[in-house]
């Protein structure tokens, strides 16, 4: 299996490694640049026709450059046919040639990047620690590939590796991957990542923005006990564009724009180039035939339709495949060699949206279709179709004084999660977290189920919130859910206090809760005596805004694990585990002109007792330190990063002995202390290079995103020989380039 | 990103290994007043593999018929008890009354760094079977019906086959040269320019029913 494994990481090597997807045609010869500067006159405006303040206008090949007024005004001197090159540092970049003294107006992209061009004050954050990020932010981050998934793992109290963790990618505040939420548009997703190239299954460009709420969230959000990530899509603009871009992984397609005066779409399609790229690359000796070469679809579709001045109709999908098989040998008869994984899910969803003087409402309904399939050898398989409804209904209703309180916001909601699952599996005892890793055994299948299983869950939530003076705000709110598999009722009261320690730059957030989620985790949903998991949260916050575009965060947190499922003696599950979290986070961030800057650190202890007499131990996600630090500049044609990551290594478990099983041809090994070794602090610098320029009617960005420039050595785990007496380490590919071209048309 | 695997560990195929290779009972599977005696192939590193019997020998389960296990100067045996001490062990195990009851043995070895090397093996009390037979053994085209030395040629593609279905559990073993498909009924040597140009090949069989069977060759590339 290591041949395989050494063949993989080539191949995989070799794929990332390998020269540039796309190349774009040069422009055309420049026009001939007269040698006497006149006085321009210009104006940039957007797509709407309103004037762009700010905005930085230079004179191609020079250091000239002036900065529009608040009318989108500018004068600069430039030579007769100089390229003027407009951008501001969140919005794309356009062109033009100085045809005289003065300009027709300028008309920025602004779909290239996002349609919010002025530096403005950030948006209060939902709960002490959170963070927003939107499209270009995610896409200057360097050292992500301008990928969701990578993007989170800056973070302050997000899990820093590699490769994505579990089902979600995330390990938040020292919690397992799948005690964390992530929703798409409101509305959760069975999967994150691709599980072949570990990419997130949304593009950046297809997403307006993602928020980071690490806990303390309000009472809307459920079915969590950790964190939640919301992900949102991004609407059609009012200006009918089309992107495509390529890189060393895959290629898509983004199309958007106006249906008529009221409705505006966005359709996003991205295919994976694996299997295009894969079959060069696989060295002729290796002993792995590739039947069905990895590869990977993404779709996601959006319509916004204004039915009226009160309501607002919002329809999407959103879904991905992945298919992958291979065959460990050239030998295609071989069934033990063989193995297959199959995952595909679509969730389609209807919203709508009313507002109306104090009153706001959302209906929704939202349906998915997933469907997971893997056969491993001879005996092994997992079959699980999944089919979930979920109605949604929320009011808010918001006055400005009420009984003796100012801006007072009551919200109510319920829904229902319906779901029916059909599995066929015959497996391993699957591992838990904390528990050793089991030798790998062809023909183990003590996990047995056929059948079907219906789990409808319900939920309902209210809150208040009020201002008791200008510098007091008191949110509370409760939440009841009802998961019907294990008949059990969860009340989650949650509050917050905020206090205005300076009027406008500093405040200060106490938020503590209670939080549950549902067993439906793997095989936990089988056992109908399998309870929920729960937790309870206290989070303090303070939030620095010393000057518009800055923000200087700090938090620190408890949680409290109790009823975490883990292995009985007899390999059914129970819920005796419990565990604590704790630690602080720090997140700087600073927006201002063609600066972009990060600044997150996280301290975090997380441990667990895994029933009772057991001794306390590390997570199997422990990480005390990381650090995230970056800077992204941004002007002209060019846009230059750096991102520098420091984080401690994760807990492993170490092997002390073990013992031959002959009749099952495997080495049964005796795991040491739980999680008492740990991989060393890894520490890597990441740069992204990014070039916008015109050509044609098109504008058109290449990338280049470099992980790991000076080649830190990354140990990301240890394993073992088959007979355990051999240790070696899974290490990180030291250098990870990535290139791609974007274009707007 | 992805991850990759080190360098420095010993494939599964490598017979230069101190370990077990198999644990065999012969015959695995006995019925009342049957013997079965218990020995084992072990890897060792720079030296050839070598059958031998186990140092030590005791029973884990059922505890009942921890008297069926007994050693002789000549090894280590294991007598299959009369019907009412296997009833008895069905009722300990919850077994039908029908089934085989599974004798679980743990033996010991001495390792080559002056450790121990521990192994597990069952013997089935109440029904009989035989260990398979490995014939014919094809190497390179040719049926091995010996264990006389094979020479083979360097940097070529050794062909290696047994003819056992998917329910066997063949192992493909060589301290020269690189086995491919080490775990499949038919695989391939080559040992190229820098592999070891001699050792051993050998060939580790287990049939469904928890017999074993071995065969060893000394090989060279020439």
């Amino acid at each position: 299996m290591h041949q395989v494994g050494r063949a993989l990481i080539l191949v995989v090597a070799a794929f990332w490694i390998s020269g540039g997807a796309a190349s774009a045609q040069e422009p055309s010869d420049p026009p001939v640049v007269s040698e006497e500067d006149i006085t321009v006159r210009g104006r940039v405006i957007d797509n709407l026709g309103r004037p762009i303040r700010k905005a930085t206008v230079t004179v191609e090949g020079t250091f000239d450059e002036a900065t529009t007024d608040k009318d989108g005004f500018f004068e600069i001197l430039a030579p007769l046919n100089a390229t003027l090159i407009v951008s501001t540092d969140r919005a794309g970049v356009a062109l033009a040639t100085v045809t005289g003294p003065v300009l027709d107006e300028i008309v920025l992209m602004l779909d290239l990047a996002t349609e919010e061009i002025t530096i403005s004050e950030r948006a209060p954050i939902v709960a002490p620690g959170a963070a927003t990020l939107d499209r270009d932010e995610l896409q200057r981050l360097p050292g992500t590939g301008g990928d969701v998934v990578r993007a989170l793992t800056a973070m302050p109290g997000v899990v820093n590796v590699q490769i994505p963790l579990g089902y979600s990618g995330v390990v938040i505040r020292g919690a397992s991957p799948q005690d964390s939420k992530v929703l798409v548009d409101g509305f959760e997703i069975p999967i994150l990542f691709h599980p072949f190239g570990f990419r997130a299954i949304v593009a950046t460009e297809a997403v307006k923005g993602l928020t980071f709420i690490p806990g303390g969230y309000e009472v809307a959000y459920g079915r969590s006990s950790s964190g939640i990530v919301l992900i949102e899509t991004r609407p059609g603009s009012d200006n009918r564009t089309t992107q495509a871009e390529v890189s060393l992984i895959d290629g898509g397609l983004v199309a958007q724009g106006p249906l008529g005066k009221k409705t505006r779409y966005m359709f996003a399609l991205r295919r994976s180039f694996i299997d295009f790229i894969l079959p060069l690359v696989i060295p002729e000796e290796a002993d792995l035939s590739l039947t069905t070469v990895p590869q990977y679809w993404d779709q996601q579709l959006r319509i916004d339709h204004e039915i009226n001045s009160k309501w607002d109709f919002t329809a999407s999908t959103i879904g991905t495949t992945d298919k992958f098989e291979l065959y460990t040998t050239k030998d295609e008869d071989a069934g033990a060699k063989r193995f297959f994984t199959q995952t595909r899910f679509m969730r389609v969803t209807a919203a709508a949206k009313y507002h109306e003087g104090p009153w706001s409402a959302q209906l929704a309904l939202s349906g998915m279709l997933s469907d997971a399939n893997a056969e491993i050898g001879l005996y092994q398989k997992l079959k699980v179709k999944t089919r979930l409804l979920t109605p949604r209904v929320s009011v808010a209703r918001t006055e400005e004084k009420a009984f003796g309180l100012k801006n007072v916001v009551w919200t109510a909601g319920t829904e229902a999660q319906i779901g029916h699952s059909t599995t066929d599996l015959a497996i391993p005892l699957e591992r838990r977290e904390g528990e050793a890793f089991p030798p790998y055994d062809p023909k183990d299948t003590s996990s047995r189920f056929k059948g079907s299983v219906w789990f409808p869950d319900y939920a309902a939530w209210t809150s208040l919130a009020a201002d008791f003076d200008e510098r007091v705000r008191v949110t509370t709110g409760l939440r009841a859910d009802y998961f019907s598999r294990p008949g059990e009722l969860v009340i989650q009261p949650r509050s917050e206090l905020q206090i205005k320690l300076t009027p406008k730059t500093l405040t200060a957030r106490f938020n503590g809760g209670f939080y549950s989620r549902p067993p439906e985790f793997q095989s936990e949903f089988l056992q109908k005596e399998v309870k929920s998991e729960r937790s309870q949260q206290l989070t303090m916050g303070l939030e620095y805004m010393p000057v518009m575009g800055v923000r200087i965060q700090g938090s620190t947190y408890y949680t409290y694990r109790t009823a975490l499922i883990t292995h009985n003696e007899d390999g059914s599950l129970g819920n005796s585990g419990r565990g604590e979290s704790k630690g602080f986070e720090l997140l700087a961030m600073a927006t201002t002109g063609t600066w972009f800057g990060w600044l997150g650190y996280s301290y975090s202890n997380s441990s667990r007792i895994d029933g009772p007499g057991a001794k306390p131990r590390l997570f199997d996600y422990d990480q005390p330190h990381s650090l995230n630090a970056a800077l992204s500049w941004k002007k002209g044609h060019w846009q230059l990063g750096g991102r520098f990551q420091l984080y401690s290594g994760l807990p492993s478990t170490p092997v002390i002995g073990a013992e031959f099983d002959s009749d099952r041809n495997l080495h049964i090994p005796t795991p040491g202390d739980i999680n008492s070794d740990r991989a060393p602090i890894h520490h890597q610098l990441d740069i992204r290079i990014d070039y916008t320029w015109k050509w044609g009617p098109a504008v058109l960005l290449a990338f280049l995103d470099v992980q790991n420039v000076y080649l830190d050595r990354s140990i990301v785990t240890y394993f073992y020989s088959y007979d355990y007496t051999q240790k070696s380490a899974f290490e990180s590919l030291p250098l990870i380039p990535s290139v791609g071209l974007r274009g707007v048309f | 990103m992805l991850v990759g695997c080190g360098a420095d560990i010993d494939p599964q195929w490598q017979l230069d290994h101190d370990r077990i290779i198999a644990i065999r009972a012969t015959p695995p599977r006995i019925t009342t007043g049957e013997e079965s005696e218990i020995d084992a192939l072990l890897g060792r590193i720079g030296e050839p593999p070598i059958e031998a019997e186990p140092t030590t020998a005791m029973v884990i389960s059922p505890t009942s018929l921890a008297g069926s296990l007994m050693q002789r100067p000549t090894g280590w045996f294991v007598t299959a008890p009369g019907p009412m001490q296997l009833a008895a062990a069905r009722t300990e195990l919850g077994l039908a009354a029908d089934e085989a009851v599974p004798l679980r043995i743990r033996v010991t070895f001495p390792a080559s760094d002056e450790g121990i090397n521990t192994g597990l093996k069952i013997v089935w009390l109440g029904e009989h079977s035989d260990n398979p037979v490995l014939d014919p053994v094809t190497i390179d085209g040719m049926v091995r019906t010996s264990t006389d030395a094979i020479v083979v040629a360097p940097a070529v593609d050794v062909r290696l086959s047994v003819p056992f279905d998917e329910s066997y559990v063949v192992n493909w073993l060589t301290s020269a040269g690189n086995m491919h498909d080490f775990d499949l009924a038919n695989a391939y040597l080559r040992v190229e320019p820098e592999d070891p140009q001699s050792g051993m090949l050998g060939v580790v069989v287990r049939d469904p029913l928890g017999g074993v069977a071995w065969r060893l060759w000394p090989i060279s590339a020439q």
